[in-house]
């Protein structure tokens, strides 16, 4: 363990050791009777206000994305790293205009998952358990880039960077996720929304100093970018050959034409599949009304600025000499460099604190998606609520253990493609989510093939992407040719056109053969509801039927 | 006044949501067309087009944003007022 820095080190772990207690000790926040239901464990009693809904809503944003990932593309020289700036500009329009509807028509019909909504509209079952195990699972890889930004921290740290066996390098990994685990475990919901508040003033903190105090610092951003362009351009005439050869990737800071599909594709594709996941419609569907939701809408680009600079300081730690041969340490490392160890410390708290907020959200909605559209569903209908809180619990661990999967079995050199698979996964469910929300003509067996042939597709696509310079290799990136041409597309784009065309031809032979489409629950006032009005529950309650 | 009528159908009218996604449309649209600005000059103080350019779209998608709900709001507001219910 030699090369620790005591100091960040005490401060990192006095941090640490911090929200730790406070996991523990969330669970009697708020205090409930008896933690022993769904409402209490996977809602936090369901009496978090429009504030610590807030918080808890912020805290998707920031996360070891933000930190860790985009940044080490733009580090890397990707040509396509900055598109996570136009995919934040683009969810939120799009969240204004689709989110109110649903919110409207889940709780007119008391629906707390969007596999509950797909359900009843369109009178299928096997289709909301398509939405609800996609959700599941396209959640994993999203908790996994968590996992690996909590591990690049703790390599530049100085811990986990035993040479020898796994164990030594994984352990400190491992010691943090089973903290997590444990907590969530006990304290359900209420652990990340308290933890929310510590983690979120230590980001905007760390944010703060790192966007102004570092370019100044180091002379500027005109300095910083020609700094960039110049180590692009020095490595790509260095390595002239191997990148003609396809055994390297040139490097760049702007898309050349070839890369602007791709560019364009992976921020809208991530834009319409962020708000599929399923801890974002939970989030979204615990506002209090309508406006409440477009209000974040309108508010929230004032982040995306801030995610912006962030993601330049993969360009600032080029031009702070910062020499890494992981790009996803080039943050941390760039803070350990520049920070006094105290604040780098801090840093470090804030990078961990802010990955393992967000694994646990999204692993206690995914937790919540298994309970109630898939075991109360289909296992146990007559579930008491203390056995659906059961099954949370044990769920959210399993869900984890699936993200340390993807974190053991996939190339890590780049988290962010772990998120971008989810990606590929979550964007086949929203023909039947958003679409649904507009209009029935689609027929549920129609939309149960696009999402079937779209899922296999997809994963086939995503792993047949060699890591570039590893031939043979598999999931390696997000981009391949879009069918017929040489055009690098992002594969959660190709997977929805390739569902769009089965969902709507598979819909018209189906309707002319008159196979019966069931019963729609919903009605289109139902969709415009808000509150106030007559039947409009004020707050969901998830104990309720999903058959209102 | 003792109990509220359910709202009739189709109640909200259609006018401030056309606006509205016109307001939005050039914050989903403009990002999207990446030859609009895939060049480095002109710079901004040291900052290539393609960096200011998106920076810039992101305070330009902020302030259609807070148009679109204040339209939106207000058209709704209304339309409770003239039913008669309480406005919130």
């Amino acid at each position: 363990m030699s090369g620790v820095d005591g100091v960040a080190f005490s401060v990192f772990l006095f941090l640490f050791l911090l929200v730790t207690v406070l996991g523990f000790a969330a669970a009697r926040w708020r205090r409930a009777t008896s933690m022993a239901s769904l409402d209490e464990w996977g809602l936090g009693g369901r009496g978090f206000g429009t504030f610590i809904a807030w918080f808890l809503i912020g805290g998707d944003l920031y996360t070891a994305y933000t930190f860790v990932a985009v940044p080490a593309l733009m580090y890397a020289g990707s040509v396509v790293g900055f598109f996570a700036v136009p995919y934040t500009i683009v969810v939120y329009p799009l969240i204004f205009l689709f989110l109110p509807r649903l919110w409207s028509v889940s709780h007119r019909h008391s629906y707390v998952t969007p596999a509950d909504f797909v359900r009843g509209r369109y009178d299928s079952r096997p289709l909301g358990l398509a939405v609800a195990l996609t959700g599941i699972l396209a959640t994993m890889p999203y908790i996994a880039l968590q996992l690996v930004g909590i591990q690049v921290v703790l390599e530049v740290m100085g811990i986990g960077t035993g040479a020898g066996s796994w164990v030594s390098k994984d352990l400190p990994l491992f010691i943090a996720f089973a903290v997590l685990a444990a907590y969530t475990y006990s304290s359900g919901l209420r652990a990340p929304a308290l933890i929310a508040f510590v983690k979120d003033i230590l980001i905007y903190v760390v944010i703060l100093v790192a966007v102004i105090y570092l370019p100044h610092h180091l002379g500027g951003w005109g300095h910083i970018f020609s700094s960039a362009q110049h180590s692009f351009d020095s490595y790509n005439a260095d390595n002239a050959e191997a990148i003609k050869a396809g055994t390297a990737s040139g490097k760049g800071s702007i898309p050349p034409a070839a890369a602007h599909w791709a560019y364009a594709s992976l921020a809208l594709g991530s834009a319409l599949a962020l708000f599929m996941y399923p801890h974002s419609v939970t989030g979204v569907l615990s506002t209090k009304n309508r406006s409440v939701i477009r209000r974040n809408a309108a508010l929230l680009p004032a982040y995306s600025f801030l995610l912006g600079l962030l993601a330049l300081l993969g360009f600032v730690a080029i031009a702070a000499g910062v020499k890494v041969t992981n790009a996803q340490q080039s943050v941390p490392q760039l803070f350990e460099n520049e920070f006094p160890s105290w604040f780098a410390g801090v840093a470090f708290a804030a990078i961990v604190i802010g990955a393992l907020v967000p694994a646990a959200i999204m692993s206690i909605a995914a937790a919540n998606l298994w309970t109630r559209n898939i075991y109360k569903a289909f296992l146990k209908h007559d579930a008491t609520p203390a056995q659906e809180a059961q099954q949370s619990k044990l769920a959210s661990l399993l869900v984890k253990f699936g993200a340390l999967a993807f974190v053991l079995f996939l190339p890590k050199d780049f988290a962010i493609n772990l998120q971008l698979l989810g990606g590929v996964w979550i964007l086949q469910t929203f023909p039947a989510i958003v679409l649904g929300l507009y209009t029935r003509w689609f027929h549920r067996w129609a939309l149960f093939a696009g999402w079937l042939v779209s899922m296999v597709y997809g994963t086939w696509l995503a792993y047949n992407v060699p890591v570039v310079g590893n031939p043979g290799s598999h999931f390696g990136g997000p981009l391949s040719a879009f069918p017929g041409t040489d055009t690098k597309v992002y594969i959660a784009a190709i997977a929805f056109v390739v569902n769009l065309v089965v969902s709507v031809g598979l819909t018209i032979v189906l309707r002319a053969a008159n196979v019966a489409e069931g019963t729609d629950q919903t009605r289109p006032e139902d969709y415009t509801a808000d509150v106030g009005d007559a039947e409009v529950e004020p707050e969901l309650d998830p104990g309720a039927p999903a058959h209102a | 006044m003792t109990e509220t009528p359910p709202r009739p159908a189709g109640r909200t009218p259609r006018g401030p949501w056309i606006l509205a996604v016109v307001l939005l449309a050039p914050a989903v649209i403009l990002p999207l067309i990446v030859p609009l600005y895939d060049s480095t000059d002109p710079t901004l103080n040291g900052w290539p087009f393609y960096f200011w350019f998106q920076m810039a779209l992101i305070l330009m998608s902020g302030v259609l944003t807070i148009a679109a709900y204040l339209v939106v709001t207000r058209s709704e507001r209304r339309e409770r007022v003239r039913d008669g219910e309480r406005t919130r």
